[in-house]
């Protein structure tokens, strides 16, 4: 089937198998691997992009139902090659050990600063609260979340 | 006192850090190659059985699929996945790449290579495998009984070893003797990246293997005996790691991907799913500990005697070797009179042990301080006073290696993290009469800096050249496994040399152009591979010098390297800069700045770290909440302080799992991993405690600038502080782990006399060979 989706502010057209799952289509045939996959259930958020403005697991989702909608990978967080206040912070901060984690958990954080600009501490720990890290422990996380809103969020 | 540092100790990014965010750096299961196949395994669905015909017909007609391979076509040379050195002493060959006898649920034991991962995934369903069942042995008490199922011809005890040093003497009056029997389970390391690996055989003969592993010089090794071929034609090179853990030390994925290379001619890539990696690569083994010591009523330490059956699962593997890392560990953290440690290590037909984070100290340590906190529940002592009256002290020997524990800090750990805890205040607290029970736990634990034993090469060869701009690369066998050791070796040379550390390029390991390193294992990164790099700077400094001497006809002696530069002591505008004695002593006198070191390994103090856990369990339901934690680590020296409170905060998020909640449980015929982390709990960040890190710093050792250790060490009492915060909330002996709701819910209808407790802990679930405290 053809798919028509905005990608990364991009109009992307191309066909795909209709039961292929939107990780396997950003990985495998768009070759945007920045979307990494952990556990393929839903439980691990390493997949985590953001579709019209909500987290959701690639690895959920059909790639037919992003159908006409806005998808957002982690390559689409920069502009023009310069990382934005959630990136740097996340590398600034010490958010970032073995990094595998870190693409799912800056979507994650992108669509909480989307619908909350300003979230409180705990406000960031629930709405991260699907993306597992075994690294850090989540404070420097947390901490990078809080400091990229400070900054005025992650579209800067 | 503290030296004042230029480099050392300010907090630095990852490695990589901006191209991890950015989603542009390629780990393993990224990489594509010209070509390039997917492979995909079939595992035994039983735990144990006779693998007999095997129907490719089907698989073999879908459309893509290159082959099928099992034990009928592969060579059946047995293998031991944890061979980092030729000839390895202790190394048990009993693994193949392709079973003929499954030995546990998830044993490999055919593969299919294809065009698309679709495909190979499709056929690998499509495959019959006759099995002729064999009953399965779970437990390894079970299966050290008379007349148990052998899971290998030989039988099924393993490895065997008995350490004691002291005598053991009469008791004085009023000694008390405890004994607490423990089970700590398997754990899933649960790095976030799933293995993977990717192979290559040329034209040429050459294989090439993409992996992100510990120890590319190991994975060479292995790979290379197995399929008979030279060294210098097997090339591994280290990709990036999405966490390890342990969990890709040892070399499951490279022997069976470079052997399809070479059957198909293609790059093959293997990347497992999640139940696979908790069911096929390697699990924490689960062992279960017998305590017994003797007390003087003050509460010092007479004697300490330890008994562990350690199940080692389908394949040997480390766990000869992590049973014998327990026995080392109590010795270095607690003054005891006589100590003896005896182990066992059984087959059994589950997931086969490996190593984890720690390599046995949160095992034994969880283990040993359970039981501390029992004998101060009995004498009536605050569990912080019992540690203080026996834990080491700097300087002393190690009775059962004989070396000393160095600048051992432990007792600064636990009196500074006890007060700026509020140990005393939290812990005079009543627990509460109420649903919801409060309370505050500690734990010690010690480990090691190294592998200084003798057994294994301790060594590091590095290559460091100055560029005729002064920028420099270092040429080192760097293993990056997400706790920045990249950066680690960078900030030291920068000290050392006194340039910026972003002057610095380095790579990771690649077997065939960089120099040997034994690995990243043993906690070994920054206490011996770091004095390493300093030792190369410090001779590429001396170089300068000399070079620097002979451009401007002047002694040596009389010259320092400042800021960059070299030049006459204490005398400013003397100097000439890197740059222009890289390039004039070129120009001039045919020398290049370029330096190798090798470095080995001259001490290993231990490495410590004391935690406090404040815990709320809901007498209700049986759940527990960590509600704030304080980890005190002997770090000695934080070379990048903002990874070291990483590495401490990461540490505690797995310790509170293996407390709590997580557990590769099998069902009851051999099953683990079914559903992936649906079924296995990670702690996440809306679970996650506060965390206070508490650095003591000091010289004193021979780390690079006194640091030490500390991935492993931070995660080594965890487990413990938080069991005896739950015990204490509840009064409870519970000695099983993980306190899972269910199990509080058991305990808490059963709360009896404390010593009649510690006395008879749980001796019902411990049977045969000195398991019991009976």
């Amino acid at each position: 089937m053809q798919l028509s989706t905005v990608l990364n502010g991009r109009q992307v057209s191309l066909d795909i198998a209709p039961d292929a799952r939107l990780i396997d289509v950003l990985r495998n045939e768009l070759e945007l691997t920045g979307t990494k996959e952990g556990c393929a259930e839903g439980e691990c958020g390493a997949c985590t992009v953001v579709i019209d403005g909500v987290a959701v697991n690639a690895c959920l989702v059909l790639a037919a139902q992003v159908q006409g909608k806005s998808v957002l990978t982690v390559e689409g967080l920069a502009s023009a090659g310069h990382a934005n206040a959630l990136q740097r912070k996340f590398v600034e901060l010490g958010a970032i050990q073995c990094g595998f984690c870190t693409p799912g958990m800056l979507m994650s954080a992108t669509a909480l600063l989307a619908r909350n600009s300003k979230p409180s501490h705990d406000e960031i720990r629930r709405a991260l609260a699907g993306n597992l890290c075994r690294c850090t422990g989540y404070a420097a996380i947390i901490e990078a979340v809080a400091a990229a809103a400070d900054e005025g969020g992650s579209a800067q | 006192m503290a030296t004042a540092f230029k480099y050392v100790g300010r907090s630095y990014p990852a490695p990589d850090a901006l191209r991890k965010a950015s989603g542009e750096l390629l780990y393993g299961s990224d990489l594509r190659l010209p070509g390039m196949l997917y492979a995909r395994l079939v595992l035994s669905p039983h735990a144990h059985a006779a693998v007999g015909a095997i129907d490719t017909k089907a698989a073999l007609s879908v459309p893509g699929v290159v082959g099928v391979y099992s034990y009928h076509d592969a060579p059946s040379t047995p293998y031991c996945r944890y061979r980092i050195v030729p000839g390895q002493a202790g190394c048990i060959d009993d693994e193949m790449l392709f079973a003929s006898t499954a030995r546990f649920v998830g044993d490999r034991v055919a593969a299919v290579v294809a065009s698309s991962l679709e495909a190979a995934s499709e056929a690998a369903r499509l495959i019959e495998v006759v099995y002729t069942q064999l009953p399965p042995v779970f437990g390894a008490d079970a299966a050290l009984e008379s007349g148990a199922t052998r899971v290998h011809p030989g039988g099924n005890l393993v490895h065997q070893f008995d350490h004691a040093t002291g005598e053991p003497a009469a008791l004085p009056a009023g000694a008390v003797t405890t004994c607490t029997a423990v089970h700590t389970q398997m754990l899933h390391h649960a790095a976030i990246e799933p293995h993977t690996c990717l192979a290559n055989f040329d034209a040429s003969g050459k294989l090439t293997i993409y992996s992100p592993c510990q120890s590319v010089y190991g994975a060479r090794t292995v790979v290379a005996d197995l399929l008979g071929l030279a060294y210098n034609r097997v090339r591994v090179v280290k990709v990036p790691t999405g966490g390890s853990f342990g969990g890709k030390q040892e070399f499951i994925l490279e022997p069976v991907t470079a052997y399809l290379a070479m059957q198909t001619g293609r790059p093959v890539s293997l990347t497992l799913d999640r139940e696979e990696c908790i069911r096929a690569t390697t699990v924490r083994p689960e062992q279960r500990s017998v305590v017994r010591s003797a007390v003087r009523a003050d509460g010092v330490l007479l004697s300490l005697e330890v008994d562990t059956l350690l199940a080692a699962g389908a394949y040997a593997g480390s766990s000869p070797d992590y049973a014998q890392a327990m026995a080392h560990k109590l010795t270095r953290l607690y003054r005891v009179g006589r100590y003896r440690h005896r182990g066992r290590v059984a087959y059994t037909n589950a997931p086969v042990a490996g190593g984890m984070r720690g390599w046995g100290a949160p095992d034994v340590a969880t283990c040993a301080e359970i039981h501390m906190d029992q004998i101060a529940r009995r004498l009536g002592l605050d569990p912080f006073d019992l540690r203080l009256r026996n834990l080491v002290h700097p300087g002393d020997i190690d009775p059962i290696t004989g070396r000393s524990v160095g600048e051992a800090r432990v007792r600064e750990c636990l009196e500074r993290g006890a007060e700026a805890f509020g140990w005393r205040e939290r812990a005079a607290m009543p627990a509460g009469p109420g649903r919801i029970r409060r309370a505050v736990g500690l734990a010690c634990g010690a480990h090691k800096n190294g592998i200084l034993s003798g057994a294994f090469p301790d060594v590091c060869t590095m290559t460091l050249k100055m560029n005729e701009d002064g920028s420099l690369d270092l040429n080192a066998s760097i293993h990056e496994v997400g706790a920045a050791s990249v950066v680690t070796l960078k900030t030291i040379i920068a000290e050392e040399l006194d340039v910026a550390p972003e002057t610095i390029s380095a790579r990771e390991a690649d077997s065939e152009t960089s120099p040997y390193d034994f690995g990243c294992f043993g906690s070994r990164m920054t206490y011996v591979c770091g004095a390493g790099a300093r030792a190369l700077a410090a001779k590429l400094r001396d170089r300068l010098i000399a070079a620097a001497a002979e451009l401007l006809q002047i002694s040596p002696m009389i010259l320092e390297a400042v800021n960059g530069r070299v030049r006459r002591i204490g005398v400013a505008g003397s100097d000439l800069s890197y740059p222009e004695i890289v390039r004039g002593s070129r120009m001039r006198h045919a020398r290049d700045m370029i330096v190798t070191h090798t470095y080995k390994g001259t001490s290993n103090p231990g490495s410590y770290c004391v935690q406090f856990a404040q815990v709320e369990v809901d007498v209700l339901t049986g759940l527990t909440r960590v509600i704030r934690m304080l980890t005190a680590v002997d770090i000695g020296r934080a070379i990048n302080r903002g990874m070291v409170e990483g590495q401490c905060r990461g540490a505690i998020q797995a310790g509170i799992g293996s407390a709590l909640c997580e557990e590769v449980v099998l069902d009851g015929a051999g099953r683990a991993g079914t559903g992936g982390f649906k079924n296995y709990h990670l702690v996440n960040a809306a679970d996650m405690p506060p965390v206070t890190v508490l650095l003591v710093e000091h010289d004193g050792d021979d780390g690079p600038y006194g640091a030490k250790s500390v991935g492993e060490i931070a995660t080594v009492p965890t487990a413990a502080a938080i069991v005896n915060a739950v015990n204490r909330a509840l009064g409870t002996a519970m000695t099983t782990l993980p306190l899972t709701p269910e199990r509080i819910v058991a305990a808490l209808g059963k709360v009896a006399e404390v010593a009649e407790v510690a006395e008879v802990a749980e001796v019902a679930e411990v049977g045969g060979w000195d398991a019991s405290c009976s």
